[in-house]
């Protein structure tokens, strides 16, 4: 009671006002309190307040991004109105870990910030995607162009060998599955979303990029690879300074979606070898031109006639006429036809022009006092592929509300739903003759360039079949393929979170909050029977497979926030966690289809069950505390200790301890701070940071396989057992990771000059490796802790205000850098070489992982070469090639090929604008890295390609002869160089600097000035038109192939540097409308 | 108080969530729900690991040794970078993880239950002893001391090549043991359903087998005198493929490869077919009674054969060109075949011109395909034995020879001829018993009796004395014998250097031809106690031939 009648004796004063910002609009949710007391308020929507307080005391008006006021309360105050004033030291808030907000100045580590604009309106519905090239340090490869193809997100670099490198994502508090569940492998089929895709960009309110261990720490394992803390607007829970009590948001866009990466086919020369025309793969064949040495007319062959036509493939073809004796449609109707010998344009009118409709309404409201907010985001994207057969259907509703009751308790609570629909014809690696997997893309890019793909019958009137011009039939029609196979993967997903907050006191509080996230992927795998070369088209095959995923996540902890002294603050968090995750999959395969195009299991002869199982806890406590002096030093201290639920309990766990401090010299010492073109702020910051790595799956329990369906011969199938060939390793332990980290952050030049430079250095010890064992001892493989890879890097991020207006609609000029170096090194590691990712294949090759060497270099099958290091010529004149080789130091390893991590990457983003105009446009540069391309190969290899057009020269390779060591003499034709050598001789060959200059976005709008709305129902209204990758050049690979490096060949996960011919890349380009009610 | 109560109904709520969530939290979860534990075995299904992984190495030894020694046809020219480290990684892996490593299960549940399982275990020491002395066959020095061991010997070392053979013959000695009163029980027997006199037959052919190979004659002919050996085409040891296309298929793996609704893939050697079509290449009467047995024509003609001397560019490019000087100067073909054959000579590396329906396609032996009678057409995936083939691995007619090779060593050409006469008879009438396989063959086709032992008595007749000429005809024989096989072709040619007559590769500079493999790069990546080979002359211990490139003389 004593404590009530006190607080009623202070307030004897009631003052009311309104706050303004330096424009004069109404600025809510500014904090005034009354200074050296615990009373406080925040203005409201209209930027009004009121406040008890009493003579001499004083008043604090603070807000984010302006200068704190302090106002004297005197006998005479009863209304205060303040205009704030923006701060020259932005002390922008930020969420990093776990929620918890701090001042960017405080922090200890690198954090980018990327804004909701930067977001909105774009055209992928991958969130991933839109970042690309947004913040420094984030590296982000989509597998292709293909619509809902999957995302590579990896931030600071490639750590671990085997074990995952991709981003934590963060939505709203709660880890979000960024999964990619591919159906099958690159080589066998790859087609799957990653789970990005369930999130709308345009439902994002900022997105934080915590690049370092340091700020990670609280996330545990889960954050070791960075982590992507995303606020959705629902879950911001609608508050926000200029949000009116209600708004609506609609913005709705249109793009095109069209193929970027089609080569520059040249149109001399048609299907054939050795400029003689034959019905094969390769358009080595006779020019078009009937005269001179490689006209038709001259073709020893001498099929095609003066007329220039030839018999027609279905006339000619042995398929069709085995097919019922010769007596079908297409024999019967193509006898005696004759075919035109010329260009047919194929590829380019096999690729469809696709688009993208997206529409996003978002509608967010206050109560009167701040206290309730609420959001509900619903957004729909239909989008077309260019290539047939491909689409997405999705979308999302999202509703948030956080309600601060009067008993100190807040509640917020965010729920996310969204149904997801993506198919896509056949996915699969290739290596330019179309066997690895059945792949729709491989067929269409070797297109001879004579034949003409679009005019021939794809599909035989009697078995639905596949039919195309070879004359054994034995290539898939990609026409019949799109239509007839493919993928779909439907996905329903629910995630959100419930946060409960008690506040003790303003300096205390107890929080607690669940977050699920449960997706199921209905996963479709189809292909009608009839069909060629590949045993799923041949017979039929119909897959379907759920995966259920669950992810619940626990969280509970303690923060407080006090002022011990005048100059020293303390704030700190500890608590406990825990994060489960269980994948279940269940499904069956139907093979041997009965009737044609009847797709459901009942039509199939043979079934067999699908069905995997895993999960995963992990249970951490942790603890945080800050202090800061003066508001000029700040000290971070964490820790945290992990507890995995797949290791044996003397393993199960791992301590890792942070540190980060930062130092603001321009607030230590003033009289270095300028407020005007010198220096106006610095922050020096360092920090150290370690977290930990577990192992996936079940590694250390020995299994025996059990197997039926067995090939018994006459025996029919058997079922066996075998004891399995993974070893298991119940003394495995975690890995530990750890990183330093030094930075600076400054601005200069009245504020115009912003730049924020980091260095770290990382290492991962006790590596989690997947490790081949000599077959010898009676196991293959096992998971085992070994090695080190230990990296550093740069990142820097520059933002100059080239013009800046006092006006409002003045003439600005905002360009920005951002630079990117990092690498890392394999120091230590008892095995020759580990090969992670890609194909143990050689002639495929793979990422190694080999002592000394960058952690992922390409290995494969290289040219011979002799002692002397000369290459090593057969004596047909072809490259000899080798497939091992033995180092100085007696490792055995094959042959490293490349290297597919680049020397750097870098951002430029300029932003202008001048009265309602705004233009912006981001160029990516990607310097070095290598790839091994089977697209490029294939276009060389199969003279497609105007740099093949020369066929009248002969080249004699650079080397030594294998049978006398002399220099090699043969002579080869350019057909034999680009096919026997560069598509099917060495991998080594196929290997380009993938170094890319692209155009990635473009965008110009225009605002409706606001006094043209003022008697319309709009609050705001603008149009924006925008193109992404609309060029790019590869400018160290052949120009004809016009290849794009952004592809993941082997699919998501460690791999990288490989192109298997799975997709060219799109690029889009629209219109967008957004408007506020 | 109020601040209490609030407190109490936080920790209310969020205990009670965290109750029902206990299990996200729990620990020790180690087990996989994925797989069954190594104390769930099931000998009977162990066994039938062994037995499915054995075939599957027969198959690739098989297929290496017949493309050596040109029963099979070899694509690529340069002979080490043919048959790179990868080429033995899955015979490898599956001899010690899938082979050796359940064997060890095996025993150890027979110690265990204090026996019980001598089926098994016979069967699996006689796999087993085959195993090892195909892997130093075909690759020297392996690891067998330490091999298996991976708590004291995590990278085994090599043991010598004749320490292992010896080893691998004890164990042969083993198996007859555990024979002797064994029942098959529960088990499936893949060769001879359950027979263990046929298996003891078998082990004691493993024994000639060692014993030849090795030149221990004395042994070899006190087994020949028991009669208790693989002595009647009953007793083949094969394994028979079945008729099932899917999940899984059972066919032939060449039935599966050529008999495609897109055409044959496999190119026969033309060696073989060559030799087969004896004197007269152009008329079919006096060819092999068993070439329409072994290959399917599916055109009467082939390009640059007196039928079409013009030769086609687009379908045999090789029609056109002038063939090699060493081809040109023995007078053979390096390219086509008279009478429709469709093959490729050794060391062919062109690239795939669309002859899959022209072509010769394999026949009714081994692969359980059609018969060729001169139909030329009708090849699709339902046809002919459906691929209800056989993998040979060691057949009563390989006996034969094996005894003809002794005596025409042991300086007895007479013996030697009865022996090639035997093996002959035996395997033509195995031959000719596919035929049946193919319901829709016009058996006018087939060759009579008579036919079939003039050409027996008139190769047996070529074996006069211990000459070149009389050890080609016994070598001809036999690797014509051995199609759809051809392991032992391999062991043979390096043994003796016969026959000379095989077509040279077509590539003047092959390199020297593999007297071993390299060692399997699954080994060598993991294992840094084996090096590997840096060329491929290392001659196994038993190779007492002259090092290459002069040994053997056809390369």
């Amino acid at each position: 009671m004593a404590f009530v009648v006190q607080l009623t004796f202070a307030q004897d004063k009631t003052i009311t006002g309104n706050v303004t910002d330096d424009t004069g609009l109404p600025l809510p949710g500014v904090n005034i309190i009354v200074k050296g007391t615990a009373t406080g308020t925040q203005s409201d929507f209209d930027g009004n307040y009121s406040i008890g307080a009493s003579v001499g005391q004083t008043l604090v008006y603070s807000y984010v991004g302006f200068t704190q006021q302090e106002i004297a309360v005197t006998a005479s105050t009863s209304t205060v109105n303040v205009q704030m004033v923006p701060g020259t030291e932005l002390e922008e808030v930020l969420v990093v870990a776990q929620g918890i907000k701090r001042e960017a100045k405080a922090l200890g580590y690198a954090v980018s910030t990327v804004e909701s604009a930067d977001i909105e309106q774009r055209t992928e519905g991958d969130v991933a995607r839109v970042l690309s090239g947004k913040a420094s340090g984030v590296q982000i490869t989509s597998q292709s162009g293909t619509s809902g193809s999957a995302t590579n997100v990896v931030i600071r670099g490639y750590n671990s060998i085997t074990g995952s490198n991709q981003a934590l994502f963060i939505v709203d508090g709660v880890p979000f599955s960024s999964d990619t569940n591919a159906q099958g492998n690159f080589l066998n089929g790859n087609v799957g979303s990653s789970r990005f895709l369930d999130l709308d960009p345009n439902n994002i309110e900022s997105v934080n990029v915590l690049k370092g261990l340091a700020a990670a720490t609280l996330y545990g394992t889960a954050g070791r690879n960075g982590v992507i803390v995303i606020t959705t607007k629902s879950g911001g829970g609608g508050a926000n300074k200029s949000a009116k009590k209600t708004e609506i948001t609609v913005s709705q866009s249109f793009f095109v979606n069209e193929i970027a990466s089609l080569p520059d086919y040249q149109d001399k020369y048609g299907n054939g070898f050795d400029q003689s025309f034959g019905w094969f793969f390769s358009n080595w064949g006779p020019s078009f031109n009937a005269d001179g040495v490689d006209g038709y007319l001259n073709d020893p062959a001498g099929l095609i006639d003066a007329q220039g036509t030839l018999a027609h493939p279905y006339d000619t073809s042995a398929f069709l006429n085995n097919l019922n004796g010769g007596d079908n449609e297409l024999a019967n109707r193509f006898a005696g036809v004759r075919y035109e010998w010329r260009p047919y344009n194929s590829v380019e009118n096999f690729f469809r022009t696709g688009d993208v409709v997206n529409t996003s309404i978002n509608i967010r409201g206050n109560s009167d006092d701040g206290k309730l907010a609420y959001n509900v985001n619903y957004g729909h994207l239909d989008e077309t592929g260019f290539t047939p057969g491909n689409n997405i259907r999705r979308n999302t509703l999202a509703v948030g509300g956080r309600a601060q009751l009067t008993n100190n308790f807040t509640v917020s609570a965010t729920l996310n739903f969204s149904r997801n629909q993506v198919a896509s014809p056949p996915v699969a690696a290739s290596r330019g003759n179309g066997t690895l997997g059945f792949s729709t893309f491989a067929n269409v890019f070797f297109t001879p360039r004579s034949v003409d793909l679009m005019g021939l019958p794809y599909t035989i009137p009697e078995t639905g079949g596949s039919i195309y011009y070879r004359n054994g039939n034995d290539i898939i029609n990609p026409r019949w393929t799109v239509e007839n196979a493919g993928s779909t993967q439907l996905t329903n997903r629910v995630f959100g979170t419930a946060q409960l907050q008690y506040d003790f006191s303003d300096n205390l509080n107890l929080l607690y909050r669940a977050g699920v996230d449960f997706y199921n992927e209905r996963n479709t795998q189809y292909s009608n029977k009839n069909g060629v070369n590949f045993n799923q088209a041949i017979f039929g095959q119909y897959i379907t497979w759920d995966n259920n995923v669950r992810i619940w996540d626990h969280y509970l902890t303690l923060s407080g926030d006090y002022d011990i002294t005048d100059d020293i603050g303390i704030t700190f968090t500890a608590g406990a966690t825990s994060r489960s995750r269980n994948f279940d999959q269940q499904g069956v395969q139907s093979d041997g289809q009965i009737v044609f195009g009847v797709l459901r299991h009942f039509n199939f002869l043979t079934q067999t069950p699908i069905q995997n199982t895993s999960f995963r806890n992990i249970v951490g406590v942790f603890a945080e505390t800050s202090l800061d002096y003066s508001d000029w030093a700040f000290l971070t201290l964490s820790a945290r200790n992990d507890w995995v639920s797949n290791l044996p309990t003397e393993n199960n766990n791992q301590f890792y301890p942070s540190v980060s401090a930062s130092f603001l010299p321009t607030a230590a010492f003033p009289s270095i701070r300028s407020s005007e073109w010198g220096l106006n702020y610095l922050k020096l910051r360092a920090g150290l940071g370690t977290s930990a790595g577990f192992p996936t799956g079940f590694p250390t329990v020995q299994n025996l396989n059990l197997a039926i369906n067995v090939n018994g011969g006459a025996n029919g199938p058997i079922t066996t057992n075998a004891i399995s060939g993974f070893r298991a390793n119940p003394d495995l332990k975690p890995e530990l990771i750890s990183e330093f980290e030094v930075g600076f952050d400054s601005r200069f030049l009245n504020n115009r000059v912003n730049l924020n430079v980091s260095y770290f250095d990382r290492s991962t010890e006790d590596l989690i490796v997947f490790k081949p064992l000599a077959p010898s001892s009676g196991f293959t493989q096992t998971q085992d802790n070994i090695g080190k890879v230990e990296g550093d890097g740069w990142e820097v991020d520059l933002s100059v205000d080239l013009f800046k207006s006092d006006k409002e609609d003045g003439f600005n000029w905002n360009s920005r850098v951002n630079f990117t170096q990092s690498e890392q090194i394999v120091t230590e590691q008892e095995e020759d070489q580990i090969l992670f990712a890609g194909s143990t294949a050689a002639f495929l090759g793979a990422n190694a992982a080999i002592r000394g060497e960058q952690l992922g270099v390409i290995v494969g099958t290289r040219i011979l070469r002799d002692d002397a290091g000369n290459f090593v010529v057969n004596s047909a004149g072809n490259y000899v090639t080798e497939d091992q080789v033995v180092l100085d130091d007696g490792r055995q390893i094959t042959p490293i090929i490349g290297n597919p991590n680049p020397d750097y990457v870098m951002n430029f983003i300029n932003t202008l604008s001048y009265k309602n105009f705004n233009l912006g446009f981001q160029f990516s540069h990607t310097k070095g890295g290598d790839i091994a391309s089977s697209t490029i190969a294939v276009l060389l290899g199969r003279g497609l390609i105007v740099e093949t057009e020369d066929r009248a020269n002969t080249f004699i390779l650079p080397g030594v002869s294998q049978s006398t060591g002399q220099p090699n003499e043969i002579q080869i034709n350019n057909s034999q160089y680009y096919f026997s050598n560069v598509l099917f001789g060495p991998k080594e060959l196929q290997v380009y600097d993938a170094s890319v200059i692209r155009l990635q976005e473009v965008s110009f709008g225009y605002s409706v000035p606001k006094k043209w709305l003022e008697k319309t129902p709009f609050g705001s209204l603008s149009v924006t038109a925008s193109g992404f990758n609309l060029w790019y050049d590869a400018y160290n690979t052949p120009d004809g192939a016009n290849f794009d490096p952004n592809v993941a060949g082997v699919g998501i996960g460690n791999g990288r540097g490989f192109d298997y011919i799975n997709g060219p890349s799109s690029r889009r380009y629209g219109l967008s409308i957004k408007a506020s009610f | 108080m109020k601040t209490i109560y609030k407190i109490f109904l936080l920790a209310l709520i969020s205990s009670g969530t965290l109750f029902y969530s206990c299990e996200t939290t729990e620990l020790e979860q180690l087990v996989s729900p994925n797989a069954i534990s190594p104390e769930q075995a099931d000998p009977d299904l162990l066994l039938n690991t062994i037995q499915r992984a054995y075939v599957t190495n027969a198959i690739t030894f098989n297929d290496r040794g017949a493309e050596l020694t040109r029963i099979d046809y070899m694509f690529g020219r340069d002979y080490f970078a043919n048959y790179n480290s990868s080429t033995f990684d899955g015979v490898w892996s599956r001899s010690y993880s899938s082979i050796f490593a359940n064997i060890n299960i095996i025993e150890a549940q027979n110690e265990a239950d204090g026996g019980g399982l001598e089926f098994h275990l016979g069967v699996s020491k006689a796999l087993q002893a085959h195993t090892l002395m195909m892997l130093v066959d075909f690759l020297g020095d392996i690891p067998f001391s330490e091999a298996l061991n991976p708590d004291e010997f995590p990278n085994p070392m090599l043991d010598d090549d004749a320490t292992v053979y010896a080893a691998a013959r004890a164990m042969l000695d083993e198996a007859k043991a555990y024979f002797a009163g064994a029942s098959v029980g529960t088990a499936t027997d893949f060769f001879y359903g359950g027979d263990t006199d046929a298996w003891v037959a078998m082990v004691n052919t493993l024994i000639m087998r060692h014993a030849l190979t090795t030149g221990n004659i004395s042994e070899f002919n006190a087994i020949v005198s028991t009669g208790n050996f693989i002595n009647d085409s009953s007793l083949d040891f094969e394994f028979k493929y079945g008729t099932q296309l899917l999940n899984p298929n059972t066919r032939h793996p060449d039935y599966n490869a050529d008999y495609t609704t897109s055409g044959a893939n496999i190119y026969q050697s033309n060696w073989l077919i060559w030799t087969m079509q004896e004197a007269d290449k152009t008329d079919g009467s006096d060819d092999d009674p068993r070439i329409r047995y072994y290959f399917f024509r599916q055109v009467d003609c082939t390009p640059g054969a007196s039928c079409d001397p013009a030769g086609n560019g687009e379908t045999l490019q090789c029609s056109l060109q002038t063939p090699p000087a060493q081809y040109a100067a023995l007078g053979i073909p390096a390219c086509f075949l008279e009478d429709g054959y469709w093959g490729r000579s050794h060391g062919n590396d062109e690239g795939t011109p669309p002859d899959n329906f022209t072509r010769t396609a394999v026949g009714v032996y081994p692969a359980g395909g059609l018969f060729d009678d001169n139909r030329f057409n009708g090849l699709n995936q339902d046809v002919g034995g459906l691929g209800a083939g056989i993998e040979p691995i060691i057949l009563a007619s390989y006996v034969d020879f094996w005894r003809a090779e002794v005596a025409l060593a042991g300086g007895s050409p007479g013996a030697a001829a009865g022996f090639v006469e035997a093996g002959l008879t035996k395997s033509i009438a195995k031959v000719q018993s596919f035929g049946e396989l193919d319901t829709t063959r016009d058996t006018s086709f087939e060759p009579d009796a008579t036919t079939v032992s003039d050409f027996i008595a008139a190769k047996a007749a070529l074996i006069t004395d211990t000459s070149d000429d009389s050890w080609n005809a016994l070598a001809e024989q036999f690797f014509v014998t051995m199609y759809g096989g051809g392991a032992d072709s391999y062991n043979f040619y390096r043994r003796t250097g016969y026959p000379t007559t095989v077509f040279p590769n077509l590539d003047p500079n092959p390199g020297v031809f593999p007297r071993t493999f390299l060692y399997p790069s699954v080994e060598v990546i993991a294992n840094p106690n084996i090096t590997q080979r840096q060329d491929n002359n290392t001659q196994v211990f038993w190779d007492t031939q002259p090092a290459g490139p002069a040994f053997p003389p056809a390369n």
